[in-house]
Order: structure tokens, then C-alpha cells, then sequence
């Protein structure tokens, strides 16, 4: 049978499963308006970068060697003057970032993996005495200047005398949705609020200042994504998989790298990804914890904006720029793992 | 007992076997023997245990009391992986990353087997579920019949002692869990091995099963051949869940050795007095007749031709009756009917324990 001539309105679509002339007209257009909207900034950011002062300072300026003579000079200064202080804060940026996403994914990743597979149920109040022992330990030691090995001793030996005693009375316990929680609170809560603690703490151990402080502090802060992000693909792998390999004579390991580790590569992809990206531009807790050795790119990027020759418009657009091309380059050799992930789910009959 | 006797059936032995989840008694105090080489169905409705002591078996679950062997072997507490044991799941269980192959031969490289040896047993074990032209397919390029073939490959290329099967046809259409059910068969007895399979599917339970066991609220009802379940059912439960259509039921009571309920009255011989007490018939064993002249009067509610036969479903005091009639009968505008029942099949049960009763007259 022929299809009876197509004389479709510019409102219906030409054949099933296809849009009408209309739609894509109003598609499109809204689709290239908003991504204009998006890339403004960066265009922006890239002519800013080869602008002369005059040209900011007289703008605005939007097409080079048209509106404004293109000058290198702002890249001059960031390569060639200052470069010492560029290397060095872009080297810091990669190697806290990436230390920290590594160090993150692989604890954050084996607590969801732990969470998904294993029911813990931990009692309240064994909960309640160790911290409240922890809290003593801590304030005996550095208050009242008892030596930490009798302080801890004592504290141990009270934990297990509780936890035995008083423990048993009460049933109260925990499961493994009020410990999900709990991990996302710490995310919940602003940053601002730790700052000086976690300050004084590294000021106490001598490590401001120091590339470990920086790491440990973003592993922390980023545990609560990673738990949260690869709980939910963890869950989502069939537990008849892991049972079946079991059966088939494969062991934990063998399973978590057979099954788990291949099936949550989507995700494992993802949450690095978002994991970078936030180390990345992490700002207040680096400028805290970071005076000179140990600055990061976005510290960079904020000194241009104190200096004693007013906001560097010209040399924070280049520095911008080179902090971004990182991230994008990531972000487009890990999208073949995150598009993947969406059509490798498990079988189903 | 990990590589000697590789592929030798081994018996299993179910000794007073518990499972509590919390406070939730599961599986009470089940004991079975199984021979080696015998094809027993674990059958019973949805929730009755009978997947929770699949799993006790395999070893995925822990055993909350009693004890298990496999062949001689104490496996009570002993990892499922030195069980020698495989297992096809309801949902395949297959790897998704992994190509058929792969699939195929994980148990083997889980046991670190040279590749070339992984390779031939691979093509072996494909070539025998008829697989050998989708080696390089993923799971998620195949049917739900092929999917079903991969996991069945993927059982037999450790060539176990023991096969367990958790309703492994229920994802599939009613024409392929046919044929996969005559495979099935074939495939045990052509390689010996002991199988314990999973249904509620009574039909599946009554055509693969050299013994079926009755489950119900985790308490084994009965045990014995198909042809035994069916004709000489232990309790009324048993009764009614074999058999498509069930076995009708009618309620009344026994008086000077004779059923009786409203306007019904039927002699049987030798049977105990008691108020309450339920017969049961099997369709195949009672025909439509004229009104009046069979055992009891009823109302006609619909007639099924399903091609072979026509099911007469009639009304008796608020319960339904069928009747397995010839594929010629015809019921017309009949709007009673007599029902003519068969006294060599007749079944007597207590209303209240759902026991058997006997009689001389019932079976």
C-alpha cells in the first residue's frame, strides 16, 4: 500500500515519530537563544583575555580587530612575569584535586558499596557514649594536660564498660537510612561553620599551608557525595548478580571486580567528574588552610581582583581560561563512560 | 569435596531445616531426601518458602536450624561456593557486560581454567543449548528464550553435582515455556544430575518432577510422585492447588454415612458422622446431566470451549462447580443442570484441619 501524498500543515508532522516544521522552528530557536545565553560569558572571558586596558576601560568592546586591537599582553604577564606564581598554583590545583577525588572515590565508593549490600543496625546510645568519650578524650588531653595515653586507656576501658552495662538497656539502634542521612548532613552543612575549627586544628599539627591539609580537608568535605552518588548505583545492580557469581565460584574481590567494579563504571565516571569540578573550585576552605606554598587556582583568580593596580580584568580572563580547559577536557573523555552507563543496565526478562 | 567427583549427581538431605528473618518463622522444620539424579519440584503459592529454601540450599541464606548434606558431606555452614552447586535464577542472573561467552565461562575462569580449556567448554556447553552462533552477543541482544539458554549453559559447564532452578520459565511466554520445559527434562535426565526446581506453576511441577513437594506457609504439605499428589492429595490445601481447573469443593456435613448439604444428599459408605466436612471432586470426574437426575441440581453460569473440551461452570449455594465435558456438549439455554458425580473419585475432607478423611467409599 502507498502512503497517500504528504500535504501536511507546517503545525502537524510530515510522518510518526517526527516533529512538525512548527516545533523544530520554536526547538531550534529556543535551543540556539539559550545556548548563546550560555557561551556569552566565555566568549566574553576569551576577548577579555587579549584586550588592552584602553579597550576595557573603554569598551564595551565586542569583536576583535574589528571594535579592538587583539594584544597578547595579559598572557604575557600570567607566562612570562608571573609565571612562577601560575605553575605553581595551577600544579596545586591538580594535584590537591585529583589526590582528593581519588582518595574520596575510594573510601566514599566501598562505604556505599557497605551500605547497599550489608544491614547495619549500630545501637544509639553505644553511638552516644563514644563520641561523648571522644569529646572527654579530647578536652582531658588538651585542656587539662593529662598524658593522651592515659586519657585514651581510660576512655576505651569506659567505652566497653558502658557499652556492656548500660548498652543492653536500650534497643534504640540505627539503620542504614538514618546513617545515609547522617553522611549527607555533613554535606548539608555550610562549610563556614567548620572553617575556623578545622583552621586551628592544622595550625595545631603545623600543616597549614601544606598540599595534605588541603587534600584531606576536600576528601572529607566530598565523602558525603560520592557515599550518596554511588549508593543510589550501587543499589541499583541486582543483588541475583553478585549471588549468582557466589554460586559460580568467584570471591569477594573476584565479584567486586567482575560485576560491581564494571558495572558501576557509569557512575563511578559521573561522580569523579562532579568530585573534580568541585575541588576545583573549591575557594573558602583553601583560602583558609593556604597563605602562599599551597595556593589554588581560585585564590589566583581572587588576588587579581586586590591588588594595589585595581581589578586585572585582563590577566584574570586568561587565568579563567586556563583553569577551565582542564575541566572541559575531563568532562569529554569521561561523557563516553556517563553516555554508556544509561544503556548498560542490567538484564531484565 | 571441591574437585573430586565432578559432575556425579549427589544426593541432598534436608534434615529438620528452620529459617527465621527476625521473628518471621519461614521454613518450618522442613526435612526431604533427595536421590541422586531425581528431578524434585518444590511447588506451592507465592511467599510459602519454597524460594527461601532454595536459597538455604544453595547457601546464600543462612540456616537458622537443622541440618543439610550434600552427598556425605556436612555442608551446613559451608560457603556456596565449595557446594558444587549451580543455580539458574528467575531473573538469568546474567552479567551484562560480559558477552555470551563470557557469560558461559565465568564459573570456569572463577576457577582459574586455562583459556584454551575455558574456550572448547564454552563452545560445548553453547553448541548443547543450541547457542553456538550468539558467542559474541550480549545479554541484552537476545530473547527471553536465548537469555534462558545462556543461564542453563552457564549452570551445566561446571558440570555440578547439584542443580537448583528458581522459577526459571516464569519470565517466559506460554508457548516457549513449553518447549523450554521438554528441554528441560530431556536435559536432566540426558546428564543425570540431581535437580531441585522452583514453581508455583502446578503444570510445570506435574510434567518435570519425579516427586513434587507440596509447600505451604513453610510447612511441607506433601510429598510424593506427581501421579500420587494429584489422585490422593493429603489435605484439602494439596487438593486444591493441583489440578487446572482445581478440584471443586462442596461444604456439608456426614450423617448416617451419607453427605449431606442443602438439597443435596449423597450416600458414602463407611464414612465417619461429622458436621463439617467438605467433598471435593476433580472436574474430569463428574458430568452434566438432566436436571434431577444427577447427585445434585445447579445453576448454569457459563460454558468454556477451550478446544479440546468444554468447562461447564455451574452455581451450587453460592460456590462454583465445574465440569470437564467433551468438546461435542453442548449446554444450549439449559438453566439447571443435574451434576453426575463419579463415586470411585470422591475426596472427604475435615472443614476445620483440612485433613483427608477416609472412607470406604472415597479414595
Amino acid at each position: 500500500m502507498t502512503k497517500p501524498a504528504a500535504r501536511r500543515s507546517l503545525f502537524e508532522p510530515p510522518d510518526i515519530g517526527q516533529m512538525a516544521t512548527a516545533t523544530k522552528i520554536v526547538l531550534y530557536t529556543v535551543l540556539l537563544a539559550w545556548s548563546a545565553f550560555v557561551l556569552f560569558p566565555i566568549y566574553w572571558l576569551i576577548i577579555t583575555s587579549f584586550k588592552t586596558i584602553a579597550a576595557v576601560n573603554q569598551g564595551p568592546y565586542f569583536l576583535p580587530w574589528i571594535d579592538f586591537e587583539p594584544s597578547l599582553h595579559a598572557w604575557k604577564e600570567l607566562f612570562v612575569n608571573d609565571y612562577r606564581d601560575t605553575f605553581r598554583a595551577y600544579f596545586n590545583s591538580i594535584v590537591i584535586s585529583l589526590s582528593a577525588t581519588a582518595l574520596a572515590i575510594l573510601v566514599g565508593s566501598m562505604a556505599a558499596y557497605a551500605l547497599s549490600r550489608v544491614k547495619f543496625a549500630p545501637n544509639l546510645i553505644t553511638i552516644l557514649y563514644f563520641v561523648g568519650l571522644l569529646a572527654l578524650t579530647g578536652v582531658a588531653v588538651g585542656i587539662y594536660d593529662v598524658d593522651w595515653r592515659v586519657a585514651a586507656a581510660t576512655a576505651i576501658a569506659l567505652f566497653f564498660f558502658l557499652a556492656r552495662a548500660i548498652g543492653r538497656l536500650y534497643q534504640l539502634r540505627l539503620q542504614n537510612g538514618d546513617i545515609l542521612f547522617w553522611i549527607i548532613s555533613q554535606r548539608i552543612l555550610a562549610p563556614i561553620v567548620v572553617v575556623v575549627p578545622i583552621y586551628m586544628m592544622f595550625q595545631s599539627v603545623r600543616l597549614l599551608d601544606t598540599h595534605l591539609a588541603i587534600i584531606l580537608t576536600y576528601t572529607v568535605i566530598n565523602l558525603p557525595v560520592v557515599v550518596w552518588l554511588m549508593y543510589d548505583f550501587f543499589n541499583s545492580i541486582p543483588r541475583d548478580l553478585e549471588e549468582s557469581a557466589q554460586l559460580d565460584g568467584a570471591t569477594m574481590i573476584g565479584i567486586f571486580r567482575e560485576i560491581i567494579l564494571p558495572l558501576s563504571r557509569a557512575g563511578l565516571a559521573a561522580t569523579t567528574l562532579l568530585v573534580v569540578i568541585l575541588c576545583w573550585n573549591e575557594y573558602l576552605l583553601a583560602l583558609f588552610l593556604s597563605t602562599n606554598k599551597a595556593q589554588t587556582m581560585p585564590i589566583l583568580v581572587a588576588a587579581m581582583n586586590a591588588g594595589e593596580r585595581g581589578i586585572l580584568w585582563w590577566t584574570m580572563s586568561a587565568v579563567i581560561m586556563i583553569m577551565i580547559i582542564p575541566v572541559v577536557i575531563m568532562a569529554i573523555l569521561l561523557q563516553k563512560y556517563i553516555a554508556k552507563g544509561i544503556l548498560v543496565g542490567a538484564v531484565k526478562g | 569435596m571441591k574437585n573430586k567427583d565432578k559432575g556425579t549427581a549427589k544426593s541432598i538431605s534436608i534434615r529438620s531445616m528452620n529459617k527465621f528473618f527476625q521473628a518471621v518463622h519461614v521454613l518450618k522444620d522442613l526435612s526431604l531426601e533427595v536421590q541422586a539424579g531425581e528431578f524434585l519440584v518444590l511447588l506451592g503459592p507465592s511467599g510459602c518458602g519454597k524460594s527461601t529454601a532454595l536459597r538455604l540450599i544453595a547457601g546464600l541464606e543462612s540456616i537458622s536450624s537443622g541440618e543439610l548434606f550434600i552427598g556425605e558431606t556436612n555442608v551446613t555452614n559451608v560457603l556456596p561456593k565449595y557446594r558444587d552447586i549451580a543455580m539458574v535464577f528467575q531473573s538469568y542472573a546474567l552479567y551484562p557486560h560480559k558477552t555470551v561467552a563470557e557469560n558461559i565461562g565465568f564459573p570456569l575462569k572463577m576457577a582459574k581454567t586455562p583459556k584454551a580449556d575455558i574456550d572448547t567448554a564454552v563452545l560445548a556447553a553453547a553448541q548443547q543449548v543450541e547457542l553456538g552462533d550468539y558467542l559474541e552477543r550480549f545479554p541484552g541482544q537476545l530473547s527471553g528464550g536465548q537469555r534462558q539458554r545462556v543461564a542453563l549453559a552457564r549452570a551445566i559447564i561446571r558440570r555440578p553435582s547439584v542443580f537448583l532452578m528458581d522459577e526459571p520459565l516464569s519470565n517466559l511466554d506460554a508457548k516457549l515455556r513449553g518447549n523450554m520445559r521438554a528441554e528441560l527434562k530431556y536435559m536432566q535426565s540426558k546428564l543425570g544430575v540431581t535437580m531441585i526446581y522452583v514453581t508455583h506453576d502446578q503444570i510445570e511441577a506435574m510434567t518435570l518432577a519425579h516427586r513434587v513437594a507440596v509447600l505451604k506457609d513453610g510447612t511441607l504439605q506433601q510429598l510424593g510422585t506427581p501421579k500420587e499428589v494429584y489422585s490422593n492429595p493429603a489435605n484439602l490445601f494439596v487438593a486444591g492447588f493441583m489440578g487446572s481447573p482445581p478440584m471443586n469443593f462442596i461444604s456439608g456435613a456426614i450423617d448416617n454415612e451419607s453427605f449431606t448439604t442443602k438439597g443435596v444428599k449423597l450416600p458414602l459408605p463407611g464414612a465417619p458422622k461429622s458436621n463439617q466436612v467438605t467433598l471435593g471432586f476433580r472436574p474430569e470426574d463428574c458430568r452434566i446431566v438432566k436436571a434431577g437426575s444427577g447427585a445434585m441440581d445447579a445453576e448454569v453460569y457459563t460454558a468454556e470451549l477451550t478446544g479440546d473440551q468444554v468447562l461447564v461452570t455451574l452455581q451450587l449455594h453460592g460456590s462454583q462447580i465445574v465440569s470437564r465435558m467433551p468438546k461435542e456438549f453442548e449446554i444450549g439455554d439449559t438453566q439447571i443442570a443435574g451434576i453426575e458425580v463419579d463415586a470411585r473419585h470422591l475426596y472427604l475432607f475435615d472443614s476445620e484441619s483440612g485433613l483427608r478423611i477416609t472412607a470406604d467409599s472415597t479414595r
